[in-house]
């Protein structure tokens, strides 16, 4: 670790000092030139216009705007070499003049160059275009001006562009700073995943990237968000594009996979399906479409399957999904689109694992579990989801539905053994169970804003309304067999068969509704102190019910005789209503050109009221309850931009959330198959109360080149009343759950992040370092004996990415977790630490051949144990054919080294559990790719 | 206003007929004085064929005068500047106070809120305020805020020397110098229950000239980017006015109003002709000047300095995209681009203003024009980049840039550009 942290800080400094040295005293690069650009027809001095330099054979080395006094410089050339540069500007022709560098560090000084005012009937005959352009307050790079090849996609282009980054997370940022939204022709493209536009349109598509802050609110141009948007080329407002490939390898895996996307100016439909027993499993349908991109053709670390996923899966998915604008030109403040989505999946998943569970039950002694299970499922999952989003000069509407079905069924066994701390069997058990289910759910989400602060003479300018409405039903039928043998009581010995037939239904409805701003209406313009007060209500209003019969089978009878004690009717009416008033006060101060600052205080007086009320047929579960309980909220947040530097977000929240108990936690009927597990519950529980502060810290770095971002953020949580486990184990290690209210639960959570990306002449190097850290003090019973479990875990990684040329791309990742969980009263204590070190590497050995590969090295050490270590190294070769690159051979080896392990180690409150899970191993597979691709009404050019 | 009397009139039909006469003559006495056109002169002005000139082609002398950062001095940005006694008065809304500087620059004195507030009982709470004027005070000129209910003198060394209830002293009058007469913005002329508002009119101690009557409701059933305004160009007794999104340049003078030039700009920057009256364009006119962002939607500074017409229009394209502010000589009918002025050594080589690279001069133009001077300004920010931009070019600097780029740094308080046009 600390190794690799010394190599990784030695690689960025000798790089970036090698950098600097370049700059500065390579004596190959100080020949400069300069020059002036002037309008004589007018006698002016051009400003703002594109200066862009090319070496002779046409490749571009840099540009830059002319400047106040419409002079341009270039420095760091080679002496003594032969370029040419053009100067374009929207209302002049274009320039172009050649030069020699001179031999000496004197700047050659190209004098004044005088630009011609452009006709308008020469303006389609403009042979060349500036890289980059001022156009108002957009920024904007011109596709054609950046030479790539021709099957390059937006990524590269972007990868060409000096103070645009790409980041290894897939995040883009523009001079450091964020781009929050990526749209194309003004419009999300299949679902906003910056992948989809960014692999998959082709370079030559594209006319311009434009670079503009979108103002989310005219009267807070600070609350602002960077939008880059990829303008197509009019001739290419239709197109599609996909992918249809299929593999096989050794051990009889499989995978296949096609879609096929197409989009007209307003409308955007997808079509895709996949199938694999590689582990690959796409969950909806924008991750499937995200995974079978074009890619260009840069180089970039390519990222393998998540080849360490636990146990075998075989998945077969297919989806569409469908968007449309009504507004071909949709703007923050003019937008009309619908989106749906279908989705089914069809998943069947093997899992095979064991574990030993060591845990603490007194002062010293300890009890140990050995466990095995297999468990095999098999599902069948569809979802239709869609929306509806409308927006009009203040006025907001989503409305949005989810609806699901789900059915399948499920084996497991598990045969578990338990020891003493003198390591002799006290008990085992063996569970086989079977399971079917059937779940339906539909949800329904619409939200209303309306924010005009633009009619300075309404009195209500804004208010908010939320609601939602869920429904669900399941039916499940399940039969376990169980058979427990205990080892120092015979009579304790169980042996069940038992059947579960449950049926359950809920509805829940929730409405809040906010009027974010009253002193106006009710005081006019009076100051007040500035103090601004709102109101807002939460309502929620939600039923549920479940009838279970459970049954026995009987011996003698050979039937299955209805278990009276289990078998239940229960409906819950919850009743929740949270009214609150909240005094605003903000400071602004700016400084014009200097800063812009602002402070802003909120808190709020909320008062939660809830009633729960269960009706059962069980008499000792008809529990009505009420709960009031004051949970007031508070905010400040402090933003300060510095003009030209920086510019930083602090906030701290602070806020109340209270968890009332369950039917299940006060009165549960306790089922005794679960012989590990007896919940017991306690009907004296009341609810919990947890007060939580949050502190978050952005710095942003406003300097156009190697920036450096960083944030953090924290959160410190006490709850009093906590639900939590009061256990007590017998000598049969068995473990009966009864629940308590105890004080004194504590956690933090700390994460921070910092990046830095530089850009250099021929490469790029980019450092990623995040770091978080959780700590905790969860307080319960063990055997009566009142313990803190103190718990830690830490992770930190350190990423470092080197291109060089668009021909190499490496990357080298350390990451380090350590956990701890140590219980002062049993004076215990659990800890461990897991590294692992990755090294990537892509090659592009031709522009068609590629090279790609892969090792990390795993090292598993828990406390008291030998280090676990095992490496996976995994190659593929890939080559594309045709000359659009529309078809690719890979070739796959995954796990080389044939050591690939699942080991999971885990500290629980009292507990740490070793675990180790089937997973896939060793195999090769080949596979065949076809990309169709088409941008434009005509065949694309390939 | 005539319909909207009538059509109140016609809902008390038996009164109906005796109303009409009476109203024919209320009518006749609520229209506006007469527009003298006889001496109008229209222009027909293409503001991008607007020419560049070096600084010293226009300007016969240009002074840099930075004022001084102190922690009780730092402010924003001039959006008021005048001038007393060899001093300069600013306001700024920024820190909405009235900073007093010398002649060099020197700070003086600060007027903010809480010194207006200071050891009043009666005003509590935050004072607002923002401007102030110059008036004659005791054969004496001082400052003058009107907050609150009052008008609050201070001298020059930001000390309070009256404070006068606004009601008796405080007035928007504009005296005409060299007569008796004074121009009153926002004129309303009662007659019995009903009254007629005017955008000004010309008082003299014989007559009352309305001009320009208006819907008083205008601006509760629209919205307007542009308001009347009047501009003074040095000649006493004589000032501009133009009109909410005009570009009519009307001439008053203590006997009259008259419309002195008519500009004419290129299709593609005209406001359609029917903008004031379609309805169409209620509550959208905002939305129109987005969408049409060459067009410009008003005149935001017209000064008439010899035979120059200076002036700067609005519009929503960028100023690199547009050229919005020219002088227009009206003898040669030659048209300069102020934004493309080309720096000399008469300005050590700095820009005279900031347009094209910030927006102090695209959204405040001239500040001010008194005794032969303009007066504009701009950022630290914008002046140390200008000096960068420099170089080694140019190492010489009056003493008071010389001190200032010594000492002085891009968050110090701004500089304020003295430029006296040639007469030419």
């Amino acid at each position: 670790m600390k190794t690799l942290f010394q190599f990784l800080t030695a690689s960025i400094l000798i790089l970036s000092l090698s950098e600097v040295s370049g700059q500065q005293a390579n004596p190959n690069n100080i020949a400069s030139v300069k020059g002036s650009l002037k309008d004589t027809a007018h006698n002016y001095h051009v400003k703002s216009a594109t200066v862009s330099i090319y070496r002779s054979d046409s490749t571009l080395l840099n540009y830059q705007l002319s400047n106040t006094y419409g002079e341009f410089n270039f420095r760091n050339l080679p002496k003594n070499s032969n370029f040419y540069i053009e100067v374009s500007h929207i209302s002049y022709q274009v320039l172009r003049k050649s030069f020699t560098t001179l031999n000496n560090a004197t700047p050659l000084d190209l004098k004044t160059l005088i630009l011609l005012p452009k006709e308008v009937s020469l303006k389609e005959v403009a042979i060349t275009l500036p890289p980059i352009q001022m156009n108002g307050d957009t920024l904007e790079f011109n596709a054609a001006a950046f030479k790539l090849d021709s099957n390059a996609v937006v990524e590269d282009l972007l990868r060409k562009i000096p103070n645009v980054t790409l980041w290894g997370d897939g995040q883009i940022t523009v001079n450091g700073r964020e781009v929050k939204s990526l749209l194309v022709n003004g419009k999300e493209f299949f679902g906003g995943d910056f992948k989809m536009a960014l692999q998959n349109i082709s370079k030559n598509a594209l006319d311009k990237i434009q670079v503009y802050n979108q103002a989310k609110n005219e009267s807070n141009p600070m609350d602002s968000s960077l939008t880059v948007n990829l303008k197509l080329k009019k001739s290419k407002g239709i197109g599609h594009f996909g992918k249809i490939g299929g593999g096989y390898g050794t051990t009889e895996r499989f995978e296949a996979d096609g879609n096929v996307n197409m989009y007209t100016p307003k409308l955007q439909l997808g079509i895709v399906a996949a199938g694999n027993n590689t582990n690959k499993i796409a969950n909806s349908i924008r991750t499937l479409t995200a995974n079978s991109t074009f890619k260009g053709t840069g180089i970039s670390v390519d990222y393998q399957p998540d080849f360490r996923a636990t146990g075998i899966n075989r998945s077969n998915a297919a989806g569409a999904t469908f968007s449309y604008n009504f507004i071909e030109k949709p703007t923050y403040e003019n937008k009309k689109a619908l989106t749906a989505n279908y989705f089914v999946q069809n998943r069947n998943n093997d899992v095979v694992s064991s574990s030993q569970t060591a845990t603490t039950v007194g002062s010293g002694n300890k009890v140990f579990d050995m466990t095995t299970s297999n468990n095999s499922s098999l599902s069948n999952n569809h979802n239709f989801d869609s929306r509806y989003e409308f927006s009009k000069m203040g006025k907001q509407l989503n409305i949005s539905q989810n609806t699901s079905f789900n059915t399948g069924e499920s084996f497991n066994n598990s045969f578990r053994s338990s020891e003493n701390q003198q390591n002799e069997l006290a008990s085992t058990n063996n569970v086989i169970g079977r399971n079917n289910f059937t779940n339906r759910a539909f949800s329904l989400n619409a939200d209303y804003r309306h924010n005009n602060y633009l009619s300075a003479r309404k009195k209500l300018r804004a208010y908010n309304a939320r609601y939602s409405l869920t429904l669900n039903d399941s039916e499940n039928e399940r039969t376990d067999l169980t058979e427990f043998i205990s080892f120092v009581d015979a009579s304790t010995n169980r042996n069940f068969n038992r059947r579960y037939n449950n049926e359950g239904s809920n509805i829940n409805q929730k409405l809040f509704f906010e009027l974010p701003s009253l002193k106006r209406v009710f005081f006019g313009n009076k100051r007040l102190a500035d103090i601004d007060f709102g109101i807002s209500n939460d309502f929620e209003l939600g039923s549920s019910q479940s009838n279970n019969r459970i049954s026995d089978f009987n011996n003698t009878t050979g039937t299955y005789d209805t278990n009276t004690y289990l078998s239940n009717n229960l409906r819950t009416n919850t009743f929740t209503e949270t009214p609150s008033l909240s005094l605003l006060r903000g400071f602004h101060k700016r400084l014009s050109n200097r800063f812009n600052r602002s402070l802003n205080f909120s808190v709020s007086a909320k008062q939660q009221f809830d009633v729960q009320d269960n009706q059962s047929a069980k008499s000792f579960q008809n529990i009505r309850r009420s709960y009031s309980n004051f949970v007031p909220a508070a905010s400040v947040s402090y933003y300060r931009y510095q003009y030209g530097e920086h510019s930083n977000n602090v906030s701290l929240n602070f806020n109340t959330l209270i968890r009332i108990p369950s039917v299940d936690q006060l009165a549960p009927l306790t089922d005794s198959t679960n012989v590990y597990r007896l919940i017991r519950g306690n009907i004296n529980l009341r609810e919990a109360k947890t007060r939580q502060v949050n502190l978050n810290f952005y710095h942003y770095d406003q300097r156009g080149k190697n920036t450096l971002n960083y944030n953090m953020t924290a959160s410190v949580s006490f709850t009093d009343n906590a639900i939590s486990d009061s256990i007590f184990i017998d000598q049969q290690n068995r473990r009966t759950v009864y629940l308590a209210n105890v004080d004194g639960y504590r956690a933090a959570y700390v994460r921070g992040e910092v990046r830095k990306a530089l850009k250099l002449k021929t490469s790029a190097l980019q450092i990623n370092l995040l770091g978080s850290a959780n700590i905790s003090k969860s307080p319960g019973y063990v055997n009566g004996v009142f313990a803190y479990s103190n718990n830690l875990n830490t992770t930190s990684d350190l990423t470092a990415n080197y291109t060089y040329k668009g021909k190499l791309a490496l990357e080298a990742k350390e990451s380090y977790g350590y956990y701890r969980s140590r219980q002062d009263a049993f004076n215990t204590n659990y800890s461990g630490t897991n590294t692992t070190t990755t090294f990537s590497g892509s090659y592009n050995i031709t522009k068609k051949f590629t090279l790609n590969s892969n090792i990390s090295l795993n090292s598993n050490k828990p406390s008291g144990r030998e280090a676990i270590n095992y490496n996976i190294w995994n190659s593929s070769a890939t080559y594309r054919f045709l000359k659009g690159d529309n078809v690719e051979l890979k070739l796959t080896a995954l796990d080389l080294l044939r050591q690939n392990n699942s080991i999971i180690n885990s500290a629980g409150a009292n507990s740490f559990t070793f675990a180790t899970r089937n997973v896939l191993q060793q195999y090769f597979m080949t596979t065949f790719s076809y990309y169709p691709r088409k941008f434009g009404k005509t065949a694309a050019k390939k | 206003m005539f319909f909207s009397h009538c059509s109140s009139v016609l809902r008390h039909k038996p009164l109906f007929f005796s109303a009409f006469l009476i109203n024919f003559a209320l009518a006749a006495l609520c229209q506006p004085a007469k527009i003298d056109s006889s001496n109008m002169l229209t222009l027909r002005l293409n503001l991008q064929d607007a020419r560049g000139a070096s600084v010293s082609q226009v300007f016969e002398n240009v002074n840099f005068i930075p004022l001084e950062t102190t922690k009780e001095s730092l402010f924003g940005n001039i959006s008021q500047l005048k001038t007393l006694k060899g001093h300069y008065i600013i306001f700024d809304y920024d820190t909405r106070a009235v900073l007093i500087f010398s002649s060099t620059g020197k700070f003086r004195a600060k007027i903010d809120g809480r010194m207006i507030n200071e050891g009043d009982t009666e005003e509590k709470g935050k004072t607002q305020f923002y401007g102030f004027e110059i008036r004659p005070h005791q054969e004496d000129s001082i400052i003058a805020i009107n907050s609150n209910k009052h008008l609050h003198c201070f001298n020059l060394d930001g000390k309070r020397v009256a404070k006068i209830l606004s009601k008796d002293a405080y007035t928007r009058d504009m005296i005409l110098p060299g007569s008796d007469a004074k121009v009153r913005p926002g004129y309303v002329r009662k007659l019995g229950n009903d009254s007629t508002h005017y955008e000004f009119a010309i008082l003299t101690k014989t007559d009352t000239l309305p001009y320009f009557p208006f819907d008083i409701d205008r601006y509760k059933k629209d919205e307007f980017w542009d308001g009347a305004k009047f501009f003074s160009y040095g000649i006493p007794g004589e000032m501009f006015f133009v009109n909410l999104h005009g570009f009519n340049l009307y001439k008053v003078t203590p006997s009259k109003l008259s419309l002195a030039y008519r500009i004419i700009l290129p299709a593609s920057n005209t406001l359609p002709q029917d903008f004031n009256t379609n309805p169409i364009y209620v509550k959208k006119r905002g939305e129109f000047f987005r969408s049409n962002p060459n067009v410009f939607y008003r005149i935001s500074f017209a000064y008439q300095i010899h035979n120059n017409l200076y002036m700067q229009m609005s519009c929503f394209a960028s100023p690199s995209e547009v050229k919005k502010a020219i002088i227009y000589n009206l003898k040669t009918t030659e048209m300069t681009s102020l934004q493309d002025l080309q720096p000399d050594s008469l300005s050590h080589f700095l820009p005279v203003n900031d347009a094209g690279h910030y927006y102090d001069f695209v959204n405040r133009g001239f500040l001010l024009l008194k005794d032969d001077y303009l007066y504009t300004s701009y950022s630290s920010l914008a002046m140390f980049s200008f000096k960068e931009q420099l170089g080694d070019t140019q190492k010489t600097f009056s003493p008071l840039l010389d001190e200032y780029f010594k000492t002085q740094n891009r968050k110090s308080n701004p500089v304020i550009v003295q430029l006296k046009p040639k007469k030419n």
